[in-house]
């Protein structure tokens, strides 16, 4: 998209990992996956997190710079619920066959 | 800058292991700069988001496909309008739990916030189409070759100026 002409900013929960992508911009958030803006019917919250974020666009002036937003996640770690009820696919093949998990590691797609 | 965002902070250990892997790997590539031409008050903005969210009156996204195949994703995009609530969409993905955007979409897609915002005239306008792919895709040809050229069509066609990406 930025090589089409358009301004793009991202907001990870993982910025270590969306660095690595090289990305024009980056804001990092600690919030857990699932909830980038912060909690359901949170206005205020998400309204700061999304101006936040927005805001990037004007003050990263470096390509591939990353910004870490100070918004903190208001619940204990133990609390926090990011994986759906259900395993995953891969997450079922991995505890049947754990000896693909290099392949997963590498990309190394079967087929 | 202080980085202070932990990435792996609420991801399991073999989560944690794979994404670490995954940054590690990563080839360095040049990073394409444009510069935004005009203040955020007079941008159209559009959202883009890897949540697997799609209207519900459109082709969900292909988890049956995924469950057949577990090294397999959905390379396809879906197209959101503005206006689009948590009452509009259904979200389909196997990998995050779903059931907080189900409740709010604003705390994963914040259309309605966005809204908000050109209301005030803090951005110039929401724009018209929004994207959600579903971020699960471990071999990218189809998203690079086929899916995104599409979606960038759509989204100069709509004289958009800014985007903000938001991964699951």
């Amino acid at each position: 998209m930025e090589a089409a002409g358009l301004s793009t900013t991202t907001l990870s929960m993982i910025p270590a990992l969306t660095q690595s992508v090289r990305v024009p911009r980056l804001a990092g958030i600690g919030y857990p996956l699932g909830r980038p803006f912060g909690q359901p019917h949170d206005r205020g919250g998400q309204l700061q997190v999304l101006r936040a974020a927005l805001a990037t666009l004007e003050s990263i002036g470096e390509p591939g710079e990353r910004v870490d937003l100070p918004f903190e996640w208001p619940e204990r770690r133990s609390d926090v619920r990011i994986h759906p009820e259900a395993p995953s696919p891969i997450a079922r093949l991995l505890r049947r066959k754990p000896w693909l998990l290099s392949r997963l590691i590498s990309r190394d797609v079967p087929g | 800058m202080e980085k202070t965002v932990d990435s792996y902070r609420y991801v399991d250990f073999f989560t944690r292991r794979v994404l670490k892997a995954w940054a590690a790997r990563e080839p360095r590539r040049e990073i394409p700069w444009t510069p935004l031409e005009k203040p955020l008050e007079e941008c159209t903005v559009a959202l883009v988001t890897t949540a697997g969210i799609a209207l519900a009156t459109d082709r969900p996204f292909d988890q049956e496909g995924e469950r057949r195949n577990p090294w397999w994703g959905d390379p396809s995009f879906r197209v959101l309008p503005r206006t689009a609530t948590e009452k509009d969409v259904r979200i389909c993905h196997l990998h995050t739990d779903s059931s907080y955007a189900e409740e709010d979409l604003n705390c994963l897609f914040p259309l309605g916030r966005l809204l908000e915002l050109e209301r005030n005239g803090e951005i110039g306008r929401s724009a018209e189409r929004h994207y959600s792919y579903m971020g699960y895709i471990l071999e990218p040809s189809v998203l690079l070759a086929e899916s995104t050229p599409e979606m960038i069509r759509r989204l100069k066609e709509d004289a958009v100026d800014a985007v903000l990406l938001v991964p699951f």
